[in-house]
């Protein structure tokens, strides 16, 4: 959560046309640039970031730095590639543009995006890094690009003479499949700012390679719990029902499952706002279709993992709808498996069959009135040890169900 | 006269070290292993084996703010006698100045120090020019043999506070 001022700093010169970083040089750097910027205004609200590009007709300041990150981003639309990085001049043009910030208390740094050679002097570039250190500027350098060895000695000379306590870094990005952007998010350049940077870059992971890192489901329970239990809540109920799906259908089960994950992630990830018409739709398939799939789902539910599902139930009671007829159907559904007992599993049965557990457990839940008749219902059924036919309690929250 | 006042104005002088504001005091060029409390704070200063160091060169940029306005009176810094400090700057509230805006603003005062006053005497300052400073700015240029890397052991600002208003001395007045 460091208060700092960035100017980053583009190579825009004839050799980020290069594809060996898909699908241009420039265009990886643009990704990556975006990415930086979004990082940085997200750790910390007053954090600026400028962007100044280096080759080209000469050093061009596209903005100043600023908290704008709508700015930040429009300024990369329409750059021209051409001419030659000016290593030297770009360094010194960021730091004039960072000695005048409007927030003095900011700290200062640099990051330059070095793809094409470099022509300047070891020897100048350390001046140009102790005149950096003097004046407290931090320097973030990312090499990729153009690969020969002088190169890659000068920038490392370069940033171990700004280097102060480790705040300067460099990172060497070779060409390859992956793309420049995903390498830069596990550097220092990201994740050097703390544990800022790191729940920005878990989301970001997430949402480009459709996996999680870090943080379950790339959101951060800290930054929104609501929509971390949501999407939680429908991972589990979409694993569950692929599971189902899976026994039902045992020959494409493996391929039902791949593809329902990977689609039900996209479906949650792209969805925030609207993940309880995710969770309605491929519960509606269920309820609509078929009533065992849904009771399976209890069962498997259970059979994976006891201690968890039980806490996780609760949540989901508490959470996804709070109603008494979405809690008398998990409770059904759990009691179900109790009674049905196809595993061998008794340590649900048992717990469920422990009325004061149950009671206790309906009483810290909100908007569970432990008197109210369908609740009393099912736990005097429950006591009885599970005959209940499920049809009665079932229709009542199907109707009022979606 | 003149000697009278001055010497009234030395039996008042008080060390400002109570009225620096720790949060605010910065230092450019420092040594991270040697840094700025070592020369100004209270029990570091007098370590001898304890010094204020400078790191890319051998000019160091300080910024004090006060807590109060202060008038200063005198200086003492002390330092080993090569890596010593030489030639100093001192600027008057101005915040946030860079190696780069030292020649923009003359200096309220540049001291020349000599051997004698790294043994701790102190330098007398023109003492109209620092009547009303809410914050120091001591800009190091060189030392005493040039060479590449400054050292001050410690650093004793002398003056007297003005007479300003003690804000949690204000009561409220019963309402009638």
């Amino acid at each position: 959560m460091v208060l700092e001022a960035t100017m980053i700093c583009i190579d825009n010169s004839e050799w980020m046309r290069n594809g060996d970083y898909s699908p241009t040089r420039f265009q990886a750097q643009a990704d990556a640039v975006n990415l930086i910027c979004g990082a940085k205004t997200q750790s910390n609200p007053e954090n600026t970031v400028g962007v100044l590009t280096m080759a080209g007709k000469g050093v061009r300041v596209l903005v100043t730095p600023t908290s704008d990150l709508g700015k930040i981003l429009a300024c990369m639309h329409g750059l021209e590639i051409g001419g030659e990085m000016n290593l030297a001049a770009g360094i010194q043009v960021a730091q004039l543009a960072l000695k005048h910030r409007q927030n003095k208390k900011q700290q200062q740094r640099i990051i330059v995006f070095a793809g094409g050679p470099v022509k300047y002097d070891k020897k100048v570039l350390e001046m140009i890094g102790k005149k950096l250190k003097k004046n407290s500027v931090a320097l973030d350098v990312v090499n990729f690009g153009e690969e020969d060895e002088e190169k890659t000695e000068k920038l490392e000379a370069l940033v171990a003479a700004v280097n102060n306590n480790d705040s300067s870094h460099i990172v060497h990005v070779p060409a390859g499949s992956n793309a420049l952007s995903d390498v830069l998010l596990s550097t220092p350049i990201f994740t050097g700012d703390g544990e800022g940077g790191s729940g920005f870059a878990a989301a970001a992971a997430a949402a480009a390679a459709g996996g999680v890192s870090g943080f379950d489901f790339g959101v951060d329970p800290n930054l929104d719990p609501e929509l971390a239990l949501a999407l939680r809540v429908s991972m589990e109920e979409e694993r569950a029902r692929q599971e189902a799906a899976a026994k039902k259908a045992a020959d494409d089960s493996s391929k039902q499952d791949k593809e329902g994950e990977s689609t039900s992630q996209d479906a949650t990830m792209s969805e925030n706002a609207a993940t309880s018409a995710s969770e309605s739709e491929n519960k509606k398939d269920d309820l609509m279709d078929d009533e065992n799939a849904l009771l399976q789902q209890a069962l498997a539910m259970s059979m994976d993992d006891p201690a968890a599902t039980v806490t996780t139930r609760d949540t989901d009671m508490s959470e996804a709808a709070a109603d008494d007829q979405d809690l008398a159907l998990a409770l059904q559904l759990s009691v179900q498996e109790g009674g049905k007992d196809q595993s061998g599993e008794t340590d649900m049965g048992k717990l469920l069959s422990d009325q004061s557990f149950m009671s206790s457990v309906l009483a810290s839940l909100p908007g569970v009135d432990p008197n109210d008749p369908s609740v009393k219902d099912l736990l005097a059924s429950m006591q009885n040890q599970p005959e209940v036919s499920p049809k009665k309690d079932e229709d009542k929250p199907k109707e009022e169900d979606k | 006269m003149s000697a009278e006042s001055a010497s009234a104005i030395l039996r008042n002088q008080v060390d400002l070290l109570d009225f620096i504001d720790w949060t605010g005091v910065e230092c450019l060029n420092q040594n991270t292993s040697h840094p700025f409390p070592n020369a100004l704070k209270q029990g570091y200063r007098e370590d001898e084996g304890l010094n204020l160091e400078s790191d890319a060169d051998e000019q160091l940029l300080i910024y004090i703010p006060f807590t109060q306005v202060i008038k200063l009176h005198s200086i003492v810094i002390k330092g080993p006698e090569e890596e010593g400090p030489q030639t100093v700057k001192l600027y008057t509230n101005k915040e946030h100045m860079g190696f780069s805006n030292v020649a923009d603003y003359p200096p309220s005062d540049t001291l020349t120090f000599s051997p004698e006053n790294l043994q701790g005497k102190p330098v007398v300052l023109k003492y109209v020019k620092f009547q009303n400073v809410r914050s120091l700015t001591v800009f190091i240029e060189d030392n005493q043999s040039g060479s590449d890397v400054t050292k001050v052991q410690k650093i004793i600002l002398q003056g007297t506070t003005v007479e300003t208003t003690d804000m949690k001395g204000l009561k409220k007045i019963e309402d009638h």
